[in-house]
């Protein structure tokens, strides 16, 4: 039960404030809020539940706008941040990304579509689907208004024909000319490797992005070759459940547009892609850096966008660093950048050079944790591949495409 | 609440000041209002969002509200929606201009389009102005019967925005028993679950009241209704399903067949893409299961991927609070997890009140099979670049050496923290040396030896030092320079700031004699007269104590100070299990993600249902956060005496101190309030059979220690006609609904001396003198110069209340009085007492 919303720019400034049940929550909390914010530093502005002295707070920070929720009585503490985090999505998906002018330009549109999320403090309908129907994102506005003046408004005149029918994150009556439905994997890889060098953990997590367009209400069905690579998996609120308990295949009705059909996390995965190895040997006020990067599996595709930065310990005074391959910048913060890109055939990529310590300290204590990222286009790491993907009833004029693509996540290397 | 929001920020140059402006679109309004033209609507909406984006300012635009509610006549749905979102938002200061516009908002609830009909029918219902809720109940019947789902989910909440406005109406309309008759037959779950959401407010809060309200409330758990909402959860909104299991998880199935039947219902509800249901299934799971030992365990193995998905996959603030719910889990039952243990592996740019989570977890899940995984990874930690995060894993090694059997590798490890030569990684380790070796005696050679070359200059942290000055005392016998380091920590007694070290570094003077006499006696005696001057009462005594029993007998000394220890087997949990079992039973709440029961952070009023009186909401925090302590420590103690040790309930206590105890900026005043406050209630509401003996106890003490605290139990005032009770006791709730029962009996106004303003220099003077009558107050709040009191008091021999609302302005002299009494005949009586009284303060 959330009493009152409010969306606060990055500098404290309340954007919005929306009331939800009869006790009204006075905007001073924000001032609290955001005082206690800069007070605590870094640490507490991401802190996500707070208690204030007449409040719980939720918060929720995207792209710098603050999204704040209170409550007085006991609740999922979950559900709150989930909706926050659903309210952030939508948002960002009516008005094309979020920042301060976007919203203070359409805040009737925000004010609207908040009204239907969520009445009285509980949660209604969060499906973008749906809400498209009842309220139509601006950029469609404008584009109507510009053709019929006055006459048009940003609310359709029908209710969502979905709000009855069981399937309710898709409309009934979809047309497309052309019928199309893309199937993309897309999977991060975390991994940690020890001062040892030895791969402490290393697991995918992975998604099934659909974007579809069908017309009517296609059932479709989508198997893997080989699911029993999956050890966890949720899916969206489309997927019945019986066929994958006892086949493994999903079983679903797409809503419209973009979605994510379902998150799977792939476990003790035993090598990575690539390697690096970091030395550091201090002596006398001096230390020395050594990285390697290489290909250690050849996944088959290139590995592509590889990057490896780490954090300069705050002991250093300043550091001399090069690279035999691409660019090393130092940035203000003291982070060290190295972008690598490919990785070239002929020589293996290595960045070396010194860091002068600060004058009482002879040696190094906290070492750098490197965090390395790469993009491989065309396959999943895990080895998940995709069947086939049948309709049920096939349209005349289908395409279906499938696409892979793999991430470094939180790949960190420490040394 | 009050102040409005301008008068606390400034507005910047950028935006609109304020009055021109307003007046300006005031014209323009009076301007459109009338038109017809072609093209008046997209003006009208230019004009509109200009005052909505004054009022999101927080401009007050309340004077348009005439204006407004004339351009409102439209058929433009979003120029409609503008007007609704205004008007329900000053309708509650404008009663009566809110009038206005019922008329259109009712002729909307006929239109014909169903969007409208339900839009219009939720600004009605939000318009929360007690005394058109006349108008609602009609149009509220209608759109719980209309044809269209959207209509009858918004007639549905509307309900219960009319029970919040005035229950009697609600109740009255019969509109409970309409919504019991839709949340059983309405083809819309979304219908079905408002229902649900409503009849279980509004029905709880009846509940205290009316047999049959809790006699429906009960019912909402029984069987059928729960099964037949557990047979349509897969067609309710993932929010709904929320609400749904939220509501099977306190249900108590009959027998295990039916435990079985639900949880293979609800099975496939663990793998939803909302972490929120995921969550509220899990709860069900646990509660269903709690008294089947062996099924509990499967529920848990079943559990567990699910939530370390949900950890891996969503934003930081998910994976926040789904991690605080795994942490109670892991802390249940460490063994299930000890083969996960590396997703308690830190990440390094995870927000550390992240790591510091794992980092209890890691320590929980370590095993035999898994230990030397688990010290490597943390000595890792010790070394990362976040300086509390390095502390916290060199304790969590620590807390793993004290936990287990095999401990070789680990102290290896943490004597090599001693030579990082890092001075906080240091004084951690020293901590960690020092309570292994109260538990493993036998290490201490190995200890000792590289403690040894540990310089006391380098430590500086009292801990740390502490530590080491005990072990110097303690194996003096094998520490060569021991008399000599301690010596010169004599010598620098006076630049030693804290009490514990000193404390510590006579008892290892001590030690250090009765082992090595000849080296140690001038360092004793320098250590003892430093001692006996010192300012410090504790060590000022132990000083003396020890000067004393050693003038008396030195073997005794020896037998007292130094005897032969056994070696600590189990050291104390700082959470009793007790605390953790009500975390448990709180699943899926807020309690988890502050690891706190709920009493220890909500009043009770909050913890059930939804429910509180305006005026008391409005008051101060200080105070109610006073209240909420003292209830919840009185919980406790009554919980727990039997259990707890003094310490640990003292322990205890001071956290639910730290806990609630913030400094709110806007209540400079209201925190000073809170620390004498708390003593005085918490004399004033204890145990009512006991009260008078506790309270007379009390004061016994404060005249022993001499601070003139308030004569509470001071004879009664000098008035023959009305006795107040001196030991008067209230509990707050049931002040809050006194005051919202009863009728003001009388209202006045009453000047205040210049004496008495003089005294008035901090609210809680005047609440002692009150008390001093035998007026006991509940509440206060308010900045200078205007405060605000709420007194109670109470009939002498019998149980008959009066309850008093004081405005105080300090700059006028003046208070406002609101008297309301049980017994309406004496209030005049009791009003005299009560301005005589007033008149009183600053005159002793």
């Amino acid at each position: 039960m959330l009493q009152c919303i409010f969306l606060l720019s990055d500098s404290g400034e309340v954007m919005l404030e929306k009331q939800l049940t009869g006790h009204r929550v006075d905007r001073s909390i924000c001032d609290w809020f955001w005082d206690h914010a800069i007070s605590q530093g870094d640490s507490f502005k991401s802190q996500p539940v707070i208690a204030s002295p007449t409040h719980y707070l939720f918060q929720v920070v995207r792209e710098g706008i603050t999204f704040l929720a209170c409550t007085q009585v006991e609740m999922p503490p979950l559900m709150a941040i989930e909706f926050l985090c659903r309210v952030a999505d939508v948002l960002s998906d009516y008005l094309g990304g979020l920042n301060e002018d976007v919203i203070k330009d359409n805040f009737v549109i925000v004010y609207e579509l908040l009204d239907e999320m969520i009445d009285n403090g509980f949660p209604l309908t969060t499906e973008p689907n749906i809400l498209r129907e009842m309220i139509a994102p601006p950029n469609i506005v404008s584009k109507v208004l510009s053709v019929v003046t006055g006459t048009s408004s940003n609310v359709s005149d029908t209710l969502p024909g979905a709000t009855g029918s069981c399937v309710p994150w898709r409309a009934a009556d979809t047309k497309y000319a052309n019928n199309e439905v893309y199937v993309d994997l897309v999977e991060q890889m975390d991994a940690v490797i020890n001062r040892d060098g030895v791969l402490v953990k290393c697991e995918i997590y992975g998604e099934v992005q659909v974007n579809s367009h069908l017309s009517g209400l296609p059932d479709l069905t989508l198997s893997f070759a080989n699911p029993s690579l999956l050890d966890d998996v949720r899916f969206h609120p489309c997927v019945r459940f019986r066929p994958w308990e006892s086949n493994q295949i999903l079983s679903f009705v797409p809503p419209d547009g973009e979605f994510k059909l379902m998150s799977y996390r792939v476990k003790k995965l035993k090598s990575t892609p690539i390697y690096v190895k970091p030395q550091l040997t201090s002596d006398a006020g001096t230390c020395r850096v050594n990285v390697l990067v290489g290909i250690r599996n050849d996944p088959g595709k290139t590995i592509d966008s590889i990057t490896v930065q780490f954090q300069l310990p705050p002991c250093i005074l300043s550091a001399d660093l090069t690279s035999n391959h691409g660019t090393v910048n130092i940035l203000s913060n003291k982070i060290c950048s190295w972008s690598i890109g490919r990785i070239p055939k002929d020589k293996a990529p290595s960045l070396s050079g010194t860091l002068v310590l600060e004058t009482e300290s002879e040696r190094l204590h906290v070492f750098p944790t490197f965090r390395v990222g790469f993009r491989i286009m065309g396959v999943a790491l895990s080895g998940l591949q995709i069947d086939k993907l049948d309709l049920r009833t096939v349209p005349n004029r289908l395409y279906k495409g499938f696409r892979a693509l793999t991430r470094a996540g939180e790949f960190e290397v420490r040394s | 609440m009050a102040p409005p929001a301008q008068s606390q920020r400034s507005p910047s140059p950028s935006q609109p000041s304020g009055k021109s402006e307003v007046s300006d679109l005031k014209l323009q309004l009076r301007q459109l209002a009338g038109s017809r033209a072609p093209g008046v609507d997209d003006s009208k909406r230019e004009l509109f969002k200009k005052v909505i984006s004054h009022m999101t300012i927080g401009i007050d635009v309340s004077s348009l509200f005439g204006e407004m509610v004339m351009c409102s006549a439209t058929s433009d749905i979003v120029l409609k929606k503008m007007c609704y979102l205004y008007v329900g938002n000053y309708a509650k200061v404008n009663p009566d201009l809110a009038l206005l516009t019922i008329n259109f908002l009712q002729r909307d609830c006929r239109d014909e389009d169903p969007m409208i009909r339900g839009l219009a029918l939720r600004s009605l219902c939000s318009l929360r102005v007690a005394n058109l809720v006349e108008y609602l109940v009609g149009p509220l019947g209608s759109g719980l019967k209309d044809n269209n789902s959207y209509v009858r989910t918004v007639a549905v909440i509307g309900v219960l925005k009319l029970y919040h406005i005035s229950a009697s109406t609600c109740i009255d309309a019969d509109f409970p028993s309409i919504l019991k008759h839709l949340m059983l037959n309405d083809s819309d779950t979304q219908v079905v679950a408002n229902c649900l959401s409503a009849l279980q407010e509004i029905w709880s809060a009846e509940a205290s009241t009316s047999e049959e309200a809790l006699r429906e409330r009960e019912a909402l758990l029984s069987k059928p209704i729960i099964y037949y909402l557990l047979n349509r959860i897969k067609e309710f909104s993932e929010w709904a399903q929320c609400l749904v299991l939220e509501l099977v998880a306190k249900y108590l199935p009959s027998d295990t067949n039916e435990i079985f039947d639900i949880m293979n219902l609800l099975e496939d509800r663990l793998q939803h893409a909302n972490g929120a249901v995921v969550l509220a299934t899990i709860k069900v799971f646990m509660q269903l299961t709690l008294s089947m030992t062996d099924v509990h365990q499967q529920v848990y193995e079943r559990i567990k991927a699910p939530l370390l998905t949900l950890v891996s996959s969503g934003s930081p603030e998910q994976s926040y609070a789904v991690l605080s719910h795994l942490h109670i889990l892991v802390m249940r039952a460490p063994y299930i997890f000890s083969s996960d243990y590396k997703h308690f592996y830190c990440q390094y740019n995870e927000p550390s009140y992240v790591k510091r989570l794992k980092l209890e977890m890691l320590t929980a899940v370590a095993n035999e099979s898994n230990t030397y995984e688990i010290v490597t990874e943390l000595c890792e930690y010790a070394a990362n670049v976040d300086i509390p995060i390095a502390r916290e894993s060199i304790r969590a090694v620590g807390k793993i050496a004290l936990q287990q059997y095999d401990v070789n590798a680990i102290v290896d490890r943490l004597l090599q923290f001693l030579e990082m030569e890092k001075d906080y990684v240091t004084a951690e380790a020293l901590v960690l040396v020092k309570d292994l070796l109260r538990k493993y005696p036998q290490w201490s050679q190995d200890c000792i030896a590289v403690v040894g070359n540990i310089s006391s200059k380098n430590v500086q942290e009292p801990k740390a030092k502490a530590a080491l000055i005990w072990m110097l005392g303690e194996y003096s016998q094998d520490m060569q320079d021991a008399p000599y380091i301690l010596e010169s920590l004599v010598e620098n007694w006076d630049e030693e700031h804290s009490g514990e070290v000193r404390l510590h570094l006579l008892t290892a003077v001590m030690k250090c004699f009765f082992k090595r006499p000849p080296e140690t006696q001038n360092a004793l005696g320098a250590a003892l007269a430093a001692g006996i001057a010192d300012f410090h009462q504790d060590v000022h005594d132990r000083a003396l104590f020890y000067y004393r029993i050693l003038q008396y007998n030195v073997s005794v000394a020896e037998r007292v100070v130094n005897p032969p220890k056994q070696a600590v087997s189990v050291f104390a949990d700082t959470q009793s299990s007790e605390i953790k079992d009500r975390i448990f039973d709180e699943f899926n709440t807020l309690s988890v993600v502050y690891q706190k029961p709920s009493y220890m952070f909500t009043d009770k009023e909050h913890r059930g249902p939804f429910e509180f009186s305006d005026e008391l909401g409005n008051l101060s925090i200080g105070v109610e956060a006073a209240d909420n302590v003292v209830s919840a420590q009185r919980v406790e103690a009554n919980d727990k005496d039997l259990l707890l040790t003094t310490s640990e309930k003292e322990e205890t206590r001071s956290s639910s101190h730290n806990g609630s105890a913030y400094t709110a900026p806007y209540d400079g005043p209201a925190t000073s309030v809170y620390a004498s406050q708390t003593q005085l209630i918490e004399t004033a509401i204890s145990n009512p059979a006991s009260a008078g003996q506790a309270q007379q106890a009390s004061l016994a003490i404060d005249d022993l220690l001499g601070l003139g605290l308030p004569a509470a139990p001071s004879p009664p005032p000098p008035s023959p006609q009305l006795k107040l009770n001196s030991k008067a006791v209230l509990e707050p709730s049931t002040f809050q609904q006194k005051w919202r029962q009863l009728p003001v009996a009388l209202s006045q106004e009453h000047s205040i001396s210049p004496q008495g303003i003089a005294a008035f220099t901090a609210p809680q003077a005047l609440l002692r003198h009150m008390q001093s009558h035998s007026i006991h107050c509940i509440a206060s709040g308010g900045q200078s110069p205007n405060f605000k009191f709420f007194f109670f008091a109470q009939k002498a021999e019998e149980s008959l209340n009066y309850l008093v609302e004081c405005i105080i302005n300090t700059s006028s002299g003046k208070a406002q009085i609101k008297i309301k009494a049980d017994d309406q005949s004496t209030s005049q009586a009791f009003s005299t007492l009560f301005q005589s009284a007033l008149s009183k303060f600053g005159s002793q």
